[in-house]
C-alpha cells in the first residue's frame, strides 16, 4: 500500500487518439493526491470520459506514461491490472450495471471478484443498499428499476468494497436534489476515510457547493482551478 | 433491516440462455456415440488378441509328419514310432509340464470340419500332433529346441504359434491406428465447435465481460465460468450419447454372436473395458471444460 504522500495517479505527457484520428487529449500532466478529491470538467466531447477510462485502466495512453498506485501500467500485466481495478470504484454515466441480475448481485460483484465469504457480502449489502434506500428492491433485477435507482446501485457496486479511488461521471445525474444531497455526503465520507474521489459533472451547484479543486478539460489539455481561483486560467498541477 | 438470504447465486453470465447450448450438446452426444461405438469395437479385438496371446503362451504343437510308404500300415507304424520317440524326448526336456498326444479321434475332430463325418484318420497320409504345455517362465531356446527334436524324431517338427500370432497382431494394430484417426478427428470437430461456440459468446456478452473487467475480474474468474457451463454441456451431452451407443454395441455384439467360428465371434468387452466406455460422459465433460477454459483465457487476452 502506498503511503500518505504517494500520488494516487500520475501521468507525465500522455496523449490519447482512437485509430489514426487526431488526439482528443494532449500532453496531460497530472498529480492525484491520496486523499484528494476533484472535480472533473469541461464540455462534451471535451474527453472527459477518455481521461477517467485512463484511470480506471480500461485503456493505455496513446503516449506517455501512466502511474496508478506506483504501478506503471505499461508494464502491468493482466492480472496486475486486474488488481489494481479492485481498488478503483467506477460510477457510469450509463450505469453499465448487469442488466439480468438482481441489484443485490449487482452490488456484491466487486466483493465476489475479491473472493469474498458470501456471509460477509451478504451483510455488507444488505447495509449499503439499505443505506442507498433499495432495500425493498434488493431482490429486482436492474432492468426492471428506474433511471434513479439504477444510479444509486451503480453508486453501491462503486463503494462496497471502500476503494481507494473513487471515479464517477455524472453520478447524481439521474436523482432528485435530496438523494443527490446523500450521495454527495457519501462521497465526501469516502473521502474522509481516506479515498481520492474524482467526479465528472456539469452540475455548478454541485461543484459550488462542494469548496474541492476542479480538473478542466479544454482544448485537449487539462487545467486545474482552486476553489479561491476565480480567474479563468489555472496552473497545470503537476 | 431485511436481509437477503443465502441461495444460490446467478452467474454474470447468462451463458444457460445462449441458443448454442443446445447445438453444442447435440453435437457432444453423436460424438460421444460415435467415439463409444469405435472404443467398444477396438477394446473388443484387443480383447481377442490378448486372450489368444495368453492362451497361446504356454503352448507348443510338434507335428509328425507322416511316414510317406505304399504299404499303409507300416507307414502308420513308423509314424506312430517317430511320435512315440518325439514325446520321449519332449518330457525329458526341462520346462516342459505336459505332453500329450492327439488321439485318433481327436484328430478326427480336427479334421471334421474340412473332411465331413465318416472318416478314419489312419487311412489317410495325416500328420500327428502333439499338444505340449510349458512352464511361461521356463527359458526355452525354440530354435535349439527345435533342432534336438529333430535329432531324436526326424519326423518331428515344432510350431510355436508365433508367426499366426504376429499376423494376427498386425492386424489388430491396423485397427487400432484407424480407430484411434476416428478418435482424434472426432474429438478435435467437438473442441473445434465448443471453441467457436466460446468465441460467439464471449462476442455476444462483450459488454457483461468489460464491466467484470473493470470491477476487477481476472480473466480466469471469467473463464471459469465458462468451463463450468461447458463441462455441464460435455456431461449431459455425452451421457445422453453413451445411451443411445450402449443398445448399439450391444446389437452390434449380438450380430458378432452369430458369426459362428470366427475370430469376430470370440469378440467381447470384459469389465474394464465396460468402465472405459461408461467414463466417455467424463472425457467429454473434461475436454469441454478444458477447451472452453482455454478459448476464453486466449481470447481475453488479446482484449485490452
Amino acid at each position: 500500500m502506498p503511503n500518505d504522500n504517494t500520488n494516487i495517479i500520475e501521468m507525465s505527457n500522455v496523449g490519447i487518439r482512437y485509430d489514426q484520428g487526431p488526439e482528443i487529449l494532449s500532453d496531460i500532466k497530472l498529480a492525484l493526491p491520496r486523499g484528494s478529491f476533484h472535480f472533473l470538467t469541461g464540455q462534451s466531447g471535451a474527453g472527459k470520459t477518455s481521461l477517467l477510462s485512463l484511470m480506471y485502466l480500461a485503456q493505455k495512453p496513446s503516449r506517455g506514461q501512466i502511474s496508478v498506485f506506483n504501478h506503471n501500467v505499461s508494464f502491468a500485466d493482466r492480472d496486475r491490472l486486474a488488481s489494481l481495478r479492485r481498488r478503483i470504484g467506477v460510477v457510469f454515466q450509463d450505469f453499465r450495471l448487469i442488466e439480468h441480475l438482481s441489484a443485490y448481485d449487482n452490488v456484491a460483484l466487486p466483493l465476489r471478484v475479491s473472493g469474498m465469504d458470501e456471509r460477509e457480502i451478504r451483510n455488507r449489502v444488505t447495509e449499503l443498499l439499505t443505506w442507498v434506500e433499495l432495500d425493498a428492491h434488493m431482490h429486482d433485477k436492474t432492468s426492471t428499476l428506474s433511471g434513479g435507482e439504477k444510479q444509486r446501485v451503480a453508486i453501491a457496486r462503486a463503494v462496497i468494497n471502500r476503494p481507494d479511488l473513487l471515479l464517477a461521471d455524472e453520478p447524481t445525474g439521474n436523482v432528485d436534489n435530496i438523494i443527490a444531497g446523500k450521495l454527495m455526503k457519501l462521497f465526501v465520507e469516502l473521502n474522509k476515510l481516506g479515498t481520492t474521489v474524482v467526479i465528472a459533472t456539469h452540475s455548478d451547484k454541485i461543484i459550488n457547493d462542494f469548496a474541492y479543486p476542479r480538473l478542466h478539460l479544454q482544448n485537449r489539455g487539462l487545467h486545474i482551478y482552486y476553489p479561491s481561483d476565480t480567474s479563468t486560467l489555472g496552473g497545470i498541477h503537476v | 433491516m431485511s436481509r437477503a438470504p443465502l441461495i444460490a447465486r446467478k452467474q454474470e453470465l447468462p451463458l444457460k440462455n445462449e441458443n448454442t447450448s443446445l447445438f453444442l450438446q447435440v453435437i457432444i452426444s453423436i460424438a460421444v456415440f460415435i467415439f463409444a461405438l469405435t472404443l467398444s469395437g477396438v477394446l473388443s479385438v484387443n480383447s481377442v488378441v490378448n486372450n489368444w496371446n495368453k492362451s497361446i503362451l504356454g503352448s507348443l504343437t510338434v507335428q509328425i509328419i507322416p511316414v510317406n510308404d505304399s504299404n499303409k500300415e507300416k507307414a502308420r507304424a513308423e509314424t506312430l514310432a517317430y511320435e512315440e520317440k518325439a514325446v520321449d524326448f519332449l518330457k525329458s526336456v526341462n520346462g516342459i509340464t505336459k505332453v500329450t498326444p492327439l488321439s485318433d479321434n481327436q484328430l478326427n475332430d480336427l479334421l471334421r470340419p474340412w473332411l465331413g463325418d465318416g472318416i478314419n484318420i489312419g487311412e489317410l497320409p495325416a500328420p500327428r500332433i502333439i499338444d505340449v504345455r510349458i512352464d511361461p517362465d521356463a527359458e526355452i531356446d525354440f530354435i535349439q529346441l527345435a533342432q534336438d527334436l529333430a535329432n531324436a524324431s526326424p519326423q518331428a517338427s515344432l510350431d510355436s504359434h508365433k508367426l499366426w500370432l504376429n499376423k494376427l497382431i498386425a492386424f489388430a494394430d491396423g485397427l487400432n491406428l484407424i480407430a484411434t484417426t476416428i478418435l482424434v478427428l472426432i474429438s478435435a470437430i467437438t473442441s473445434g465447435a465448443i471453441f467457436y461456440t466460446t468465441q460467439m459468446s464471449l462476442g455476444l456478452h462483450h459488454n457483461i465481460i468489460e464491466i467484470l473487467h473493470i470491477i476487477g475480474a481476472k480473466d480466469t474468474y471469467i473463464a471459469q465460468q465458462y468451463a463450468k457451463r461447458m463441462a455441464f454441456l460435455g456431461f449431459i451431452g455425452g451421457v445422453i450419447g453413451l445411451l443411445f451407443a450402449i443398445p448399439a454395441i450391444f446389437f452390434i455384439g449380438n450380430l458378432a454372436l452369430s458369426v459362428e467360428g470366427g475370430i469376430i465371434s470370440e469378440a467381447g468387452m470384459n469389465i474394464s473395458d465396460w468402465i472405459t466406455v461408461m467414463a466417455l460422459p467424463l472425457f467429454s465433460m473434461l475436454i469441454s471444460m478444458l477447451t472452453a477454459y482455454y478459448t476464453v483465457k486466449k481470447t481475453l487476452k488479446k482484449m485490452p
